[in-house]
C-alpha cells in the first residue's frame, strides 16, 4: 500500500527552499581562488540567494481533498480532516534541502523534516520523521515564465513518515481508517513541487507550491517509488511558446480486488505559470492498449485499438487541489479490462481526427527497475546497499538486474560562469573508486540488493580541490526491448569520500583551517553572522556548539556541515581537535604553512557554453540543460 | 535594576509553603526571558563589521540571562515546580510593560532596531542597579521602590526559612547543560540556591562596591553603559570612568528594522510576512523544547541550543527584507507564540 491506495488525503499549500547559490559553482570550492567580495554577492557571482539558510519547510499546507474508499472527501463534511493543517516540526528546527554535490545537483534531498497534521486545536494528530530522499522526474513543467528568474522546472519527493505517533483522529473516519491499516510506524507520502520564485525582490522568493499526498505504507513495500505501471512520455518536452502537448513519466497503481486504477497526475501535466494553474492541452484519455508491443507507438491509435478508462479530469476547476492529480478510473464495468488490463500497457491519449496521439505509453513490455534509494554517500571502505525493485505490469518480477556504470546527470559544472584559472573536475575516475557485482538477482517480490564498495581512492583526492570523487550506477532489466524509453533518473548516485592521513594531534593551520575555510566561503549566513568558520579565535569561541554540531547524526536538521559532505574521518579529525587541546586549554593552532597552491584535479572537462538568461545560469536549469547538451554533444 | 511592585515582595514573604513560591518563580523566569527578546533584536539589527564589539557585548548580557532563567528553572524544579515555557502569556506583550510591572506600568519594553537611546533608555534602565556606582557624573538614584534585588533577597530569605527539606527533586530533572559548572550547579539544598541567586543578582548589577561581576566582565547596567558611551569602564584613582578603550559605533551599519513588528502588520503572501511567521514559528519551537527540558527532559536542550542559531540565521535574512510598505525599513523579529496551527503563516 502507498499513497496511491486508501485512505488517502490531499494537501496543498506552499514550502520555502532558501537554499544557498554559491555551492552551485564547482570552482567555488577551491578556497585558493575564492573571493569572498565578488563570489558572494548577491546577483553577482553569489547567485540569486549567496545567504540562503538550506532551510526546507512547508507553508500554509491544508488538508483539500481525501479519498476514503470509493468515496471522495471533498469538504469537511464529507470528513473533518479537510482544512487541517500539515505543519513543519514544532519541537526541532526546520528541515534542510541540500545538494550531493556540486557535480550533482540532480538529486536534492530533504533532511531532518518531521511533519504533523494539526486540526481541532491539537498541535499533532499525528506526526513523523520524513524519511530523508532526493527529488525525482524533474522537468521543465511550467509553460511560461513571467520572471525570467523563475525556476520552470517541476518535481516530485516520495518516501514514508517514520516514527510515527498518533495523538489522535479528532473523529475523522478516514483517518481512523489510516492509522489502522498503516504498518510499521510509517506511512507513505508524496509531494510535487513547483512555480518556485528565485527573484529577491519578488515576494515568491525562495517559496514554490506544493501538491501531495498522504497514504497507507504497508511493511516491505519500497518507500520511494510505487511498484505500478510505469508510464512514459513519448512526445518532446515543451518548448515555449510552442503549443504544448505533453505528459511527463507519471504512475499508475491498478487494484485488482476494486477493479480500480489509481493515476498520479500529480508532477505530469504542464503547468500555465508559476501560479500552478494546468495548462490546457484539450482532453486527455487514460487507455489500455488491447495488443502487446515491444516498439513505441509513435503513430495514431485507432478508437478499437484501445480500451477506454476515462477521462483525465484535469480541467475541471479545483481538481488539482482537491486531488493532487490523483484521479481513480473504475473498470468494472468492462469485461475486456478486467480480463487483460494486467498484461496490456497502459496509455495517455489526446483524441485527435480518427483515434489518439499518443503521448505516454507504459514501459515497453510492462518491464522496469528501480532502485528505491539512490543517494549514497560512503566512506573508503564503506559498504552500501542499493535496493532494486523489477516489474512487469506492476508485478514482481524475479531474475536478474543487469548493472554497470554510468554517469547519468552526474559530471557538470554546474554553472555557466566558474572563477578564472580553476578548471572543473573530470568525475568517475579513477574508474575502481567503487565496486559492485554486474548483476543482481531479485526474489520473488522482485526485490534484489545491490552491494556496492568504495574503494580507498587512489590518488587520494582526483578532483583536486573538492573532497572525494562521483560515480554513477545504471541498471536494467534483460527483457526490456531495445526501444525502451529510460527516464534520466534511473541511476544511483555516489560520493566516495576521499581517505586522509589524520594525525594523532590536528592543528588548525595544517588540518582544520582548509575543511572549515571551504564552509565558511560557501555559507556566508553561517560565516558573517555566527561563526566566522575561516577564523581560529571565532571558532575557539563558538567550540561547544560547534562540538555539538559535528556530533549530530546526518539526518538531524542541526548536523553540520549542513551540506553533508564531510567524510568521516575528516569529521572524527575536527572533533580530535575540539577534544585534545594544548597546554593553554585550547584547541592546537600550529604554525601557518605556506599554501601548497591549488591541488590539481586528476584531469579535467571542457567547460560548455549554453545560451541560457542570465538568472538561468546556475542551478538545476543549468545542470539540466547541460546534461542535455553533453549528451547531444557525445551522441549526436 | 529597577523598581517593582512592592506586592510582589510581600507575596514572597507571606508564603507559607513551597508551593506558595511557585508563581513567583514562574514569574521570575519570565522576567528573566522577558529582557532577552529586546535585547537579540537590538544584537541582530547590527551588520557584521563595524559594530562587532557591540554586538558581542550585548550577545554576552543575552547569554548571562539565559543562564539566569536556567538558575531560576532549577530552583523551581528543585522544590517540586514546573516551569510553563510554550504557552502565550509567556511572552510579554511588546511593546509593554515586563513581568510583574517591572518599572511601573508607565515603563514600556519594545522590539526595536539599535540606537543609543534605546540603550539608555530602556536595557540600562532595565539593569541599573539597586545602589549604582557612580561612574564619572552619574546620577545615583535613591529608591523608594521595591526592586528586583529585594525581591530575589526575599527569595533567598524565605527559601532560608522553609529549610533544606523543600529540594526534594534530584538534579537529574534540572536542566544543567551549556554553562560552566561554576555557574550552573545542581540545586539541591538552600546553600546552592543562594548561591545561584547570587549569581543572578551578581551578574545583572555588580557588586555594591565594583560594576565589575568580575575582573575584566562588567555587569550588564555597565556594559550597557559602555556601549551608550562608546569607551570600556576603567578604574581611575577617584572610582570609575567610561574612559578606556574605545567601542565604536556606526549608526548606518544598523538594519533598519520596522519597530515592534507583527505578523499581522504584513500582508499575506510578501516575503516580511513569511519571514516573520517563520522566526516566529522557530522561536515557538524553541519554547516548546525548552518546556520539555525543563519538565522532565533535561538533554533535550541541545536540540533548544540548535534552534537558537538557527533563529540567528533567520533573523538575519529577517533584517534584510523590505516590509514593502514604501517605507524604507526592513522587516524584524515578531516574538510572537504560535501554539497548535500556524495560522500566522504567508
Amino acid at each position: 500500500m502507498s499513497y496511491l491506495d486508501t485512505p488517502r488525503l490531499h494537501f496543498t499549500g506552499h514550502f520555502q527552499a532558501d537554499v544557498s547559490t554559491i555551492n552551485n559553482v564547482v570552482g567555488y570550492f577551491d578556497i585558493d581562488s575564492f573571493d569572498p567580495a565578488k563570489d558572494q554577492k548577491l546577483n553577482g557571482n553569489g547567485g540569486w540567494n549567496p545567504e540562503g539558510t538550506a532551510i526546507f519547510r512547508f507553508i500554509s499546507c491544508t488538508i483539500t481533498g481525501g479519498q476514503h474508499d470509493d468515496r471522495q472527501i471533498m469538504s469537511a463534511a464529507d470528513d473533518p480532516v479537510i482544512g487541517m493543517a500539515l505543519e513543519n516540526a514544532n519541537d526541532k528546527v526546520f528541515g534542510k534541502l541540500v545538494d550531493l554535490d556540486p557535480q550533482q545537483q540532480m538529486v536534492s534531498q530533504i533532511w531532518g523534516m518531521k511533519l504533523r497534521l494539526a486540526g481541532n486545536g491539537q498541535p499533532a494528530l499525528f506526526g513523523g520523521e520524513f524519511v530523508p530522499i532526493a527529488f525525482y522526474d524533474l522537468w521543465g513543467r511550467q509553460v511560461f515564465a513571467r520572471l525570467r528568474s523563475d525556476q520552470t522546472l517541476g518535481a516530485i519527493y516520495q518516501s514514508v513518515l517514520k516514527n510515527v505517533v498518533w495523538e489522535g483522529v479528532s473523529g475523522s473516519p478516514l483517518l481512523a481508517d489510516l492509522q489502522r491499516v498503516s504498518q510499521d510506524r510509517m506511512l507513505s507520502i508524496d509531494f510535487n513541487v513547483y512555480g518556485y520564485g528565485r527573484d529577491a525582490t519578488n515576494p515568491r522568493y525562495t517559496i514554490g507550491r506544493i501538491a501531495g499526498t498522504i497514504g497507507p505504507y504497508y511493511a516491505g513495500e519500497p518507500r520511494h517509488f510505487v511498484m505500478g505501471r510505469q508510464i512514459a512520455p513519448l512526445g518532446e518536452e515543451p518548448n515555449p511558446p510552442a503549443p504544448v502537448s505533453y505528459v511527463d513519466w507519471f504512475t499508475c497503481k491498478v487494484h485488482d480486488d476494486r477493479k480500480i486504477v489509481t493515476a498520479d497526475f500529480g508532477n505530469c501535466l504542464p503547468i500555465v505559470d508559476a501560479g500552478g494553474e494546468l495548462f490546457p492541452q484539450g482532453p486527455l484519455v487514460l487507455a489500455v492498449f488491447k495488443s502487446e508491443t515491444d516498439v513505441p507507438l509513435t503513430q495514431t491509435v485507432t478508437a478499437d485499438q484501445v480500451a477506454i478508462l476515462g477521462n483525465v479530469d484535469y480541467l475541471r476547476p479545483g481538481w488539482y487541489a482537491q486531488t493532487a492529480g490523483i484521479q481513480d478510473f473504475d473498470y468494472s464495468g468492462d469485461s475486456w479490462c478486467v480480463a487483460n488490463i494486467g498484461s496490456r500497457p497502459i496509455l495517455m491519449l489526446s483524441p485527435q481526427t480518427g483515434g489518439y496521439s499518443v503521448l505516454g505509453q507504459e514501459s515497453l513490455g510492462g518491464y522496469y527497475v528501480r532502485a528505491d534509494n539512490f543517494v549514497f554517500r560512503l566512506n573508503p571502505e564503506q559498504h552500501g546497499q542499493v535496493e532494486l525493485y523489477a516489474s512487469r505490469y506492476g508485478q514482481p518480477l524475479a531474475g536478474p538486474i543487469q548493472v554497470g556504470p554510468t554517469l547519468g546527470m552526474i559530471g557538470q559544472t554546474g554553472s555557466q560562469g566558474q572563477p578564472p584559472g580553476v578548471a572543473v573536475p573530470k568525475v568517475a575516475i579513477p574508474p575502481d573508486g567503487i565496486s559492485y557485482p554486474d548483476q543482481a538477482m531479485a526474489n520473488a517480490a522482485g526485490k534484489a540488493v545491490l552491494d556496492i564498495k568504495a574503494a580507498t581512492l587512489k590518488p587520494a583526492k582526483p578532483r583536486g580541490y573538492i573532497d572525494g570523487q562521483l560515480y554513477g550506477i545504471g541498471y536494467q532489466l534483460p527483457q526490456q526491448p531495445q526501444q525502451t524509453i529510460g527516464t534520466p533518473f534511473n541511476f544511483t548516485s555516489v560520493l566516495v569520500f576521499s581517505p586522509i592521513n589524520s594525525p594523532e594531534q590536528p592543528t588548525w593551520y595544517s588540518d582544520i583551517q582548509p575543511i572549515l575555510t571551504q564552509y565558511g566561503n560557501l555559507y556566508p549566513i553561517m560565516s558573517r553572522h555566527l561563526v566566522d568558520l575561516g577564523n581560529y579565535e571565532s571558532v575557539v569561541a563558538h567550540l561547544k556548539i560547534l562540538r555539538l554540531a559535528f556530533s549530530l547524526p546526518i539526518d538531524d536538521p542541526n548536523h553540520m556541515p549542513v551540506t553533508r559532505d564531510l567524510s568521516e574521518a575528516k569529521r572524527t579529525m575536527i572533533l580530535r581537535w575540539i577534544d585534545r587541546p594544548g597546554s593553554d586549554g585550547l584547541p592546537i593552532k600550529g604554525t601557518p604553512m605556506v599554501s601548497a597552491g591549488t591541488a590539481s584535479p586528476l584531469e579535467t572537462i571542457a567547460p560548455i557554453t549554453l545560451d541560457l538568461d542570465p538568472a538561468q545560469t546556475r542551478g538545476k536549469t543549468a545542470a539540466l540543460m547541460e546534461f542535455k547538451a553533453r549528451q547531444t554533444k557525445d551522441n549526436p | 535594576m529597577i523598581r517593582l511592585d512592592r506586592k510582589v515582595i510581600e507575596a514572597v514573604q507571606a508564603a507559607a509553603v513551597r508551593e506558595d513560591l511557585y508563581p513567583w518563580l514562574q514569574k521570575a523566569i519570565e522576567l528573566e526571558h522577558s529582557t532577552i527578546p529586546p535585547y537579540l533584536t537590538a544584537m541582530f539589527s547590527l551588520k557584521p563589521g563595524m559594530n562587532d564589539e557591540i554586538a558581542r557585548l550585548i550577545g554576552s548580557i543575552v547569554q548571562e540571562e539565559m543562564l539566569h532563567m536556567t538558575i531560576v528553572g532549577n530552583i523551581l524544579i528543585a522544590i517540586g515546580g514546573h516551569p510553563a515555557i510554550n504557552v502565550p502569556g509567556f511572552i510579554p506583550e511588546y511593546p509593554g510593560p515586563l513581568p510583574m510591572a517591572i518599572g511601573g506600568s508607565s515603563f514600556k519594553v519594545g522590539i526595536e532596531a539599535f540606537t543609543l537611546p534605546l540603550v539608555h533608555d530602556v536595557f540600562m534602565e532595565i539593569e541599573k542597579p539597586e545602589h549604582p556606582i557612580p561612574v564619572k557624573t552619574l546620577e545615583v538614584a535613591v529608591p523608594d521602590f521595591a526592586t528586583i534585588g529585594e525581591f530575589y533577597a526575599a527569595l533567598t530569605k524565605k527559601i532560608g526559612e522553609f529549610g533544606n527539606s523543600i529540594f526534594t527533586v534530584p538534579a537529574s530533572e534540572q536542566v544543567l547543560n551549556w554553562f560552566d559548572a561554576a555557574r550552573l550547579f545542581p540545586i539541591t539544598d538552600r546553600t546552592t540556591a543562594d548561591k545561584g541567586i547570587q549569581i543572578i543578582v551578581d551578574e545583572g548589577e555588580g557588586t555594591q562596591t565594583d560594576p565589575f561581576q568580575s575582573p575584566g566582565n562588567p555587569a550588564h547596567y555597565y556594559k550597557f553603559g559602555e556601549i551608550f558611551h562608546g569607551r570600556k569602564i576603567i578604574k581611575t584613582a577617584s572610582g570609575f570612568a567610561y574612559g578606556g578603550d574605545v567601542i565604536p559605533f556606526d549608526r548606518d551599519d544598523v538594519y533598519p528594522m520596522k519597530s515592534n513588528p507583527k505578523i499581522a502588520d504584513f500582508a499575506p503572501g510578501t516575503q516580511a510576512r513569511l519571514r516573520v511567521a517563520e522566526f516566529s514559528t522557530a522561536y515557538s519551537n524553541l519554547l516548546n523544547v525548552l518546556h520539555t527540558a525543563f519538565n522532565g527532559k533535561p538533554a533535550i536542550i541541545d536540540t533548544a541550543i540548535g534552534l537558537m542559531y538557527e533563529l540567528k540565521m533567520i533573523a538575519v535574512s529577517l533584517m534584510q527584507t523590505p516590509t514593502g510598505d514604501g517605507s524604507k525599513t526592513t522587516a524584524g523579529p515578531s516574538f510572537e507564540y504560535i501554539g497548535a496551527l500556524s495560522d500566522a503563516d504567508a
